[in-house]
């Protein structure tokens, strides 16, 4: 079958591989669309993943055969899988603990993932794509949990000022779980213009480009002199987890929930003086049923940041360079690996 | 060689400086790391054992056993270090999975895969002897 294979820094190949076949407790799943997610382009920018893996864990497609075991579920289901699988042995997990699971099994990060015309996962990690819910919208289930497990950790509450630093995927479906949260503002802040434009059409009660305008007069400005109450993280660039420490009202949270590659120097004194609060949120595992209900209801829009549909033997090399580099024009990269389903 | 005694390091030491693929992509790498290999008594591992090495523009300079002050602190149960030198768990996935706990920067040991790769890759032509119930999986090593 054929699968996107990481080789190592700056080398993904799409090959063919031996056909995963699943084991006791596990499904094997025919993929039908696959999402090029931030984390799997820094891996290909600096190398966290084990040479040889098959990436992809935004994806959503239909069991094909089931393992010895397995209950509940059969052919012919669609569904997606959790992005974090907790043993349930560990110390972690026996004290309730499952986030902080020391044995993880993180499918297309741990172990072989979703880019690929089949692959096999635990039945545990299931949850099924109600009628209604299309496979390509199945494929940014985990991306929208990330951000609905961000913004419920979060301290935001009805009628707070928000803030989202960077619009891309997780920015945008951020932006959306802020709106649903019942925040009375939501600014956006974001270089790139089609991002930009698509966080104001998505909802963003403003939008600035932080290489135009100045941040701190506008939040002060937007805030009644205040500052937001939280601010969130979505992107890897250093200068914004600097920025938000002085932008943050006092009292006030700054959330992360991008992946800063580089250290970042901080002002921690003002994180004392202000009484500040910094948290973070690692994806999204708890979040699946809820994030899958609101896709039913309607209530979030992801068909809107899925820019490039592109089939999974025909340029996934070529995006993960372009990806990595700054003025792609694209937003979410969906991969179509089955063209039968939508 | 037994696992993590000083002879055995100063082998590390000796090979990782002599391979000129390890020193390439650790060329201008400067850290000191401890690794804790955790006791596991049910499997006749008895004792945790504690050893450290620095890292001087890529080359390794010094080993040592026992506790010092380090950059790096990477623990695992002596069971999950046998895997990765049998090949059975990449040193990545060990990571990412949690199997090895790590302190320090996440990050930078992450963007020194391709190091740490060719590192194990070095460790398992050394002639290795496991403790307890992995003595079983030995390595015969490479000269």
């Amino acid at each position: 079958m054929k699968a996107a294979v990481f080789r190592g820094i700056g080398q993904i190949e799409v090959t063919d591989v031996p056909m995963p076949e699943p084991e006791p407790g596990e499904v094997l799943i025919k993929v039908a669309y696959s999402g090029i997610c931030g984390t799997d382009i820094e891996a290909f920018q600096i190398g966290m993943y084990e040479p040889g893996l098959v990436i992809g864990h935004e994806f959503a497609g239909t069991i094909v055969e089931t393992g010895p075991g397995v209950a509940g579920w059969r052919a012919g289901d669609r569904v997606v899988v959790g992005d974090l699988i907790p043993c349930g042995q560990c110390r972690a997990c026996r004290t309730g603990n499952l986030g902080a699971c020391e044995n993880i099994y993180m499918i297309g990060v741990t172990h072989d993932g979703g880019m690929a015309e089949y692959v096999r996962a635990p039945a545990i990690g299931l949850y099924r794509l109600p009628e209604g819910v299309s496979m390509r919208q199945g494929a940014l289930v985990e991306p929208l949990t990330v951000a609905l497990h961000g913004v419920r950790r979060s301290r935001l509450k009805p009628g707070d000022r928000a803030v989202v630093m960077g619009a891309g995927p997780i920015g945008l479906l951020t932006l959306q779980c802020v709106r649903l949260a019942g925040a009375r503002s939501v600014i956006v802040t974001e270089v790139d213009p089609t991002r930009a434009a698509l966080a104001a059409r998505l909802g963003a009660t403003v939008v600035l480009n932080p290489l135009e305008d100045n941040i701190g007069v506008s939040l002060s400005e937007l805030t009644d002199g205040l500052g937001p109450d939280v601010i969130f993280i979505c992107t890897g660039a250093p200068e914004p987890f600097a920025d938000a420490i002085s932008l943050v009202r006092k009292g006030g949270q700054i959330f992360l929930l991008g992946l800063p590659i580089q250290p970042v120097e901080a002002d921690f004194f003002s994180v004392v003086m202000g009484e500040l609060s910094i948290e973070g949120s690692l994806a999204g595992w708890t979040e699946f049923s809820a994030a899958i209900d609101l896709i039913a209801q309607g209530r979030v829009d992801l068909d809107a940041l899925v820019s490039h549909e592109i089939p999974l033997d025909e340029g996934v090399v070529e995006w993960f360079g372009r990806l990595g580099a700054p003025g792609s024009g694209a937003v979410k990269v969906l991969v179509r690996i089955d063209d039968s389903v939508f | 060689m037994k696992l993590a005694s000083l002879e055995y390091l100063e082998e590390v030491r000796r090979r990782s400086n002599a391979d000129p693929q390890y020193l390439e992509l650790a060329k201008g790498h400067n850290a000191s790391y401890t690794l804790v290999l955790e006791a596991e008594p049910a499997k006749g591992v008895n004792e945790t054992t504690v050893i450290g090495f620095t890292n001087v523009d890529g080359k390794i300079d010094e080993v040592w056993v026992g506790k010092r002050p380090t950059d790096f602190i990477l623990t695992a149960p002596y069971g999950a270090w046998v895997d990765i030198l049998r090949g059975k768990m990449g040193a990545t996935q060990a990571i990412a999975s949690r199997k090895l706990k790590t302190q320090g920067s996440f990050m930078q040991l992450l963007q020194g895969a391709n190091r740490i790769i060719r590192w194990v890759e070095i460790l398992r032509t050394i002639p290795t002897e496991f403790e307890g119930d992995y003595a079983q999986y030995n390595l015969p090593g490479t000269p």
